[in-house]
């Protein structure tokens, strides 16, 4: 028998299939549900559906039609960028600093990566306080400095930078620690050799540091990218029901809005299956633009 | 091959803890089946002897949910309640009551369908309980006094709503709800209006809230963005009757439905006239509130629970009585919603919109039937049901009188005008709901802005009423 053990993948299977069980019915199952759902007549949550829609592709017209999903693409494309540019660009530039400093790299690092401990309904709370418009902490301090009228900065104007701020803060430290953990995997000969060669600390960064970074870099990305799709809790808790005026909600906090608060579970249905797709959409789209390196 | 029977037996392992995790169904319905068995002789003894019928047979726990919980005023008294009868009958709560809102509702609602619902409830007696009635889910009290005879015995029937589905009477009522308005005096001293009265017309009002304005004040603390929903009923009020208030429009043309675009124009006005708080679209009800409270509005409409709520804003412990600070809470007073066309200010929304359903689930279950009942009974007796309405009615057939000195003066003020009230009349947001609500309730910052007509908004809302029934 000997070495044809390994030859025979039969066993394998047997250990594959509980997690195919388990995806099968908790995932695979709902998802293709959820796809007859938003051809059907449902009003409430848990209710058997009563009809067809008629006709049965209804709500795929109203979601073409629905200015709010319009309003909710955008905003989460401008998630995106704000995801990429705040959250990674800033845990890059942090990374880079705490790796240059020998005192306190520690203390920083726990600073930077504190918030992603912090439920995100808790500091949905906490920046409601701060950004209150009556006695909130910004509005004092701006009157303290002499400023005569309140901020409103949760009105129409503001509402997206309100919003968009906090979710950017609370996760620059996940991504902080993992472009930091890329930089200690950067042999210290090669900044060595590059000091031996008389590199400036600047030049260090920009072709040693930065180049060996690629992957990473690539890989907080992608993360940030499908996790922009993904962010519910902190925004629902600031802007509930996409409040004002709608203008705040995004793909994922829409389509809980239409099914838990406005109880259009088909609708609901359909905004998830659109979810979905701009997932998988997206992902293959930033694979490709940020294509992994083999060195 | 030593290696394939180790392989087979991990395998083995992994699917049998699988099926281990996913048997608790299996387990409980066994069990069940036996007791559901054992239960018979109980239920020829509670037929035999219906006045210990209320007792359970041994200890149990109750699921329960209900909206005391949060900033409403019962809150405490119903967790004192419910530590009383648990010493009392040996029996535990599981509860899980939460604020009344509308994710609260999903909840409830989609508990029942999922079959997860809870053993007893108080829940809303309008159109929100319409699926679990029509799904058979909850024991009407014909049913339960069937077998227990005494159960709401003290209740005046003719008081207990019926359900909008088949009837019958389903929840038995504790404390009924009235809506107001609540004023800061404070603000209106300083604005030079004086405190209104019964005879208040809308077109007073819109004179004393443009004074209010012009002394620097909001005088409408309400949140149109979160909380429109005192002044969508109120507004339509206006330009309906006691009478007719509670028929929904058969289309946004007919007569019923030209008082319902009416009512949400006469909000926009005021939105436009500049009366709400500048962020009125951005700000939470807690905010609006606040203001009111901190003296920087004047009116705020809102129900009989918040008399807790302003009581307890005035303390320095929310949680302690001693601590109320008695200045404060002189300076709030509660009158009479503006009125116009039929009806009058003291016209009022009201009335026992919410009670205690025993489910079916708990009524099959032989081990809970009669700790439900008993929960239910211990609930709305004469003695729990006067600390649980305080100032507002119930239905009780012998409410004590009434000792004005265990009251605080904002109680005393509400009872007083209770007492000059004309009519009680039910919301219509409670015969509204679901989707249909959303062009008018979600929407309302487009009404107001004008970015939705309110004739659109209405008709948006009457279709999808129309599409549900």
């Amino acid at each position: 028998m000997g070495a044809n053990i390994y030859k025979n993948k039969k066993p394998l299977i047997v250990f594959l299939f509980p997690a195919f069980l388990f995806m099968l019915v908790y995932l695979f199952y709902p998802f293709f549900m959820n796809i007859l759902n938003s051809f059907q007549h449902i009003k409430n949550l848990g209710q058997s559906t009563g009809r067809w829609n008629d006709p049965w592709y209804t709500n795929y017209v109203e979601l073409i039609h629905d200015p709010v999903v319009l309003t909710s693409l955008k905003n989460t494309l401008i998630m995106m960028v704000v995801t990429i540019v705040g959250q990674v660009g800033i845990a890059l530039i942090l990374a880079l600093l705490v790796d240059n400093i020998k005192a306190g790299a520690k203390f920083f690092r726990v600073v930077y990566f504190f918030p992603i401990v912090i439920s995100a309904t808790a500091l949905g709370l906490m920046f409601n306080l701060i950004f209150l418009y009556d006695k909130g902490m910004l509005n004092q301090i701006l009157e303290s400095l002499g400023k005569t009228s309140l901020t409103d900065w949760k009105g129409e104007g503001l509402a997206l930078v309100t919003m968009m701020l906090p979710v950017m803060w609370q996760y620059v430290g996940f991504y902080f620690v993992i472009i930091i953990t890329g930089l200690n995997n950067i042999s210290e000969e090669l900044y060595e050799s590059a000091s031996i060669d008389g590199a400036t600390r600047f030049q260090r960064v920009r072709y040693v540091s930065l180049p060996l970074l690629h992957n990473v870099i690539c890989t907080c990305v992608v993360l940030a990218v499908t996790g922009a799709l993904k962010v519910f809790d902190l925004p629902w808790t600031m802007f509930p029901k996409g409040m004002p005026m709608k203008t705040t909600f995004l793909t994922g906090t829409y389509m809980y809005y239409q099914t838990m608060e406005a109880k259009n579970v088909d609708y609901g249905s359909t905004l998830a299956i659109m979810l979905v797709v701009l997932g998988i959409v997206t992902s293959k789209i930033v694979n490709v633009i940020f294509k992994e390196k083999d060195y | 091959m030593k290696k394939r029977v180790l392989a087979l037996v991990l395998a083995s392992a992994m699917v049998f803890s699988l099926a281990a995790c996913g048997s608790k169904d299996t387990g409980s319905e066994q069990p069940a089946e036996q007791t559901t068995q054992e239960a018979a002789p109980v239920e020829e003894t509670e037929a035999a002897a219906p006045e210990e019928a209320a007792e359970p047979a041994g200890p149990v726990e109750l699921n329960v949910t209900t909206t005391f919980a949060g900033e409403d005023g019962n809150a405490q008294n119903f967790k004192s309640a419910v530590e009383a009868w648990c010493a009392e009958t040996g029996n535990t709560v599981a509860d899980t009551s939460a604020t009344s809102d509308e994710t609260f509702k999903t909840r409830v609602i989609t508990d029942f369908e999922t079959g997860s619902e809870p053993d007893v409830l108080f829940f809303f007696n309008g159109a929100d309980a319409n699926s679990f009635i029509e799904a058979g889910k909850v024991v009407s009290i014909d049913d339960i006094r069937a077998e227990y005879p005494d159960y709401a015995s003290n209740m005046n029937d003719d008081l207990i709503v019926d359900s909008l589905v088949d009837g019958k009477k389903y929840a038995v009522p504790v404390n009924g709800f009235w809506e107001a308005m609540f004023v800061n005096t404070e603000v209106l001293d300083a604005a030079g209006v004086s405190m209104p009265g019964a005879d208040y017309t809308w077109d007073m009002f819109m004179a004393d809230c443009q004074k209010i304005k012009d002394a620097g004040y909001a005088p409408i603390a309400c949140a149109l963005g979160n909380i429109p929903h005192y002044w969508w009923e109120f507004a339509i009020f206006n330009h309906t009757s006691p009478a007719t208030h509670l028929n929904v429009p058969d289309s946004v043309d007919s007569e019923q439905g030209q008082a319902w675009v009416a009512g949400m124009e006469d909000i926009k006005a005021l939105y436009e006239a500049g009366y709400f708080p500048d962020n009125t679209l951005s700000a939470t009800d807690d905010e609006t509130f606040a203001m009111f409270m901190d003296g920087k509005a004047a009116f705020l409409i809102d129900g009989s629970w918040k008399v807790g709520g302003i009581v307890s804003a005035c303390q320095t412990d929310a949680e302690d009585a001693s601590t109320l600070d008695a200045e404060k809470l002189a300076k709030f007073d509660v009158t009479y919603v503006p009125g116009q066309g039929d009806r009058k200010a003291t016209d009022l929304i009201g009335g026992l919109s919410m009670g205690y359903y025993i489910t079916t689930k708990a009524w099959e279950d032989p081990d809970k039937r009669a700790a439900a009942v008993s929960f239910v009974s211990y609930m709305t007796s004469d003695e729990v049901v006067p600390v649980f309405a305080q100032h507002t009615a119930s239905a009780l057939k012998n409410a004590p009188a009434v000792d004005e000195s265990v009251f605080n003066p904002l109680q005393i003020k509400a009872m007083a005008m209770m007492s000059g009230a004309t009519s009680l009349t039910g919301a219509v947001q409670d015969i509204f709901q679901g989707d249909c609500r959303v062009s008018t309730f979600d929407g309302m910052p487009e009404i107001v802005t004008g970015r939705v007509s309110a004739v659109d908004a209405v008709a948006e809302g009457l279709e999808a009423y129309q599409d549900a029934q």
